[in-house]
């Protein structure tokens, strides 16, 4: 079975305007978003910024609600939860925050910002909290004295390592990781990642990372799902859709990547210009006249395409 | 393993960040004024709340016709007033009532203001909403009116409900200052993780937003209490503040309403207005440097 199964989410926000601020229209951030995790994989979900990857992913753990849709975790419907129910299964969901600089308390020393999902869900005394505590800050890398320090005192990579440490503590099955790399810079990048890495396998984690860097998501991602618009547009191993892109929309976005071989630089601009030209010529056979995203279809069990059901 | 060498670190590491008491302690002895400002205040209120060890309060009411209006001299510091009595007790005692009240004042009204701003700004949209709605009317009633009315229908009022009625108006603007300052924490990522690291919100409330606006309520608060106690003195002032039986510095300074007592009997009164000019003016450097504590870029030391 599998461990995450969304089914057709929806995360619509109202607009409101006019007299008494009535509902005059919808912004569709999530419009009908379905994928399954499998336990220990890495999930990637690729888009650019605004087309609802980190709704999706803040829907999932309840800090959006949901407006329609499932959110199965382990077969349970948390999408329809109240919060007394939902903090059963809270504990398993845990998520790595894009700002490490505002997602840390500037107030409260490392001590208390990683014993307090411990204090929450456990009743240990403060000697074994600090034990515990200890163990995670050696885990992660940093030296036991900064249980002590205050976030301002280290630096965006260490800070990151905090808050992974945190989200780390209750043991959790799924971490979602809302671009954990993208306010770090490249050399910090790589180390965080192959952190991560490391950690997934000495935890047995499944991770939904969430990132518009398609560089990131190739180096950590078994599976991608490509979003635009609210939507999915492809989705596959990462192989698939690399290699193999078949959606318009994926094809730009995979071209868009810089070639570093200055040798394929021409080849890769006469493909850009080539995908530009299909952009204009085929747009109604890739999307409908709302200029809607199709359903997904398969292509190969791994592989599947939003497309138009007549075929490509 | 921590090694003797880490323990050591650990330590230096516990001490060296200093909490924002320490920080304020810094900040007002590098500043001469406010360092004077709080040495003096501190000797006002000393002085004050000791005064009861040494006078006798209902000495002090008893009234004395022989020694009425009488001038300083040594029996009497600073002479007596209309009823013989002493002013320089009374001034003691006044201060300590003035003070006492202009204190709870602020405490029970930063208190409750908190409490409703904390909660308007973390739950924000429909909860805040409603909750500014309802201080956006309080706001518009003329709350000096109201107390005075208050006080006139009420047959037996005491200290107690004098600060009660006090407080009711005077938490508003602290409620809008906190949950201003709270919608904008709210939408920072350390409460979404608070959120999804499943800690009640009554917790992310206190110990998670209430720290980081703490400098703002300090300085408000600090900053506060200067105006509650000139509030309490003027509605005495005015008649409607404390009975006549009570000593508050608005009882003596209410002697000023009569001219022949402003031109020839300044004894009465003068002291009264320089002792509120001198704890108004300790309290907001006091505050000032507070405030230039509770911001690193503004700091002094």
């Amino acid at each position: 079975m599998s461990l995450l199964n969304v089914k057709d989410l929806q995360v619509h926000f109202p607009i409101r305007g006019g007299f008494f601020r009535r509902v005059v229209d919808q912004v569709r951030a999530v419009d009908g978003v379905n994928f399954e995790l499998e336990p220990g994989e890495t999930y990637g979900l690729v888009g650019e910024s605004g087309c609802g990857k980190t709704t999706t992913g803040r829907a999932i753990i309840g800090l959006n609600k949901a407006t329609g849709g499932e959110v199965l975790f382990n077969g349970e419907n948390l999408a329809t939860m109240n919060g007394h129910d939902r903090k059963k299964h809270i504990r398993d969901i845990q998520m790595i925050f894009q700002d490490p600089y505002s997602s840390l308390n500037g107030r409260k020393n490392v001590l208390n910002i990683i014993a307090e999902p411990l204090r929450n869900f456990e009743r240990l005394s403060p000697k074994e909290e600090l034990t515990r505590v200890q163990n995670m800050i050696e885990r992660v890398g940093l030296s036991p004295e900064s249980i002590y320090k205050y976030p301002h005192q280290f630096s965006g990579g260490q800070r990151q390592r905090i808050g992974i440490a945190r989200a780390l503590m209750l043991n959790p099955k799924l971490i979602i990781a809302d671009e954990p790399v993208s306010a770090l810079d490249v050399s910090v990048q790589a180390q965080v990642l192959n952190f991560m890495r490391e950690i997934q396998k000495d935890f047995g984690l499944t991770y939904l990372f969430i990132s518009h860097d398609l560089g990131v998501i190739k180096h950590i991602c078994d599976r991608i799902g490509i979003m635009y618009k609210g939507r999915f547009v492809e989705e596959g191993t990462a192989e698939d859709v690399y290699t193999n892109p078949q959606h318009l929309y994926t094809k730009r976005l995979i071209a868009a990547i810089p070639e570093m071989d200055p040798v394929k630089r021409f080849e890769k601009m006469e493909l850009r210009e080539q995908i530009n030209v299909a952009y204009r010529t085929e747009y109604d056979s890739y999307f409908d006249k709302d200029g809607r995203m199709f359903d997904l279809k398969p292509l190969t069990p791994t592989h599947s395409v939003a497309v138009h059901q007549g075929g490509m | 393993m921590v090694t003797v060498n880490q323990k050591e670190l650990i330590a230096k590491e516990k001490a060296n960040n200093p909490s924002l008491l320490k920080t304020i302690w810094r900040e007002i002895r590098h500043d001469k004024l406010a360092l004077v400002s709080l040495v003096l205040l501190l000797g006002i209120i000393i002085t004050a709340y000791s005064s009861p060890l040494f006078i006798d309060q209902e000495q002090l009411q008893r009234v004395n016709f022989l020694e009425t209006w009488e001038k300083p001299s040594e029996t009497h510091l600073l002479g007596t007033d209309d009823g013989g009595r002493d002013v320089f007790g009374q001034l003691l005692l006044g201060t300590r009532n003035s003070f006492t009240i202009g204190l709870s004042v602020t405490l029970i009204a930063g208190l409750f203001g908190l409490t409703i701003g904390l909660i308007a700004g973390y739950f924000g949209g429909f909860v805040d909403n409603i909750i500014m709605r309802i201080i956006d009317f309080l706001m518009v009633l003329p709350s000096l009116m109201f107390i005075i009315v208050f006080i006139v229908i009420v047959p037996d009022y005491s200290v107690f409900t004098f600060v009660l009625m006090m407080s009711a108006f005077a938490w508003f603007g602290k409620a809008r200052l906190i949950r201003s300052k709270g919608l904008a924490e709210r939408e920072l990522d350390y409460i979404n993780a608070s959120k999804t690291l499943g800690t009640p919100s009554w917790k992310i409330m206190v110990f998670e937003m209430f720290p980081n606006l703490s400098s703002l309520v300090i300085v408000n608060m600090t900053l506060t209490l200067a105006v509650n106690i000139g509030l309490e003195t003027s509605l005495t002032f005015l008649g409607f503040g404390l009975p006549a039986s009570t000593p508050s510095l608005g009882t003596l300074i209410a002697f000023a309403t009569n001219p022949d007592i402003v031109q020839n009997k300044w004894w009465v009164w003068l002291p009264a207005s320089l002792l509120i000019l001198v704890m108004m003016l300790c309290i907001n450097y006091i505050g000032q440097a507070v405030k230039r504590a509770s911001d690193a870029r503004q700091r002094l030391a």
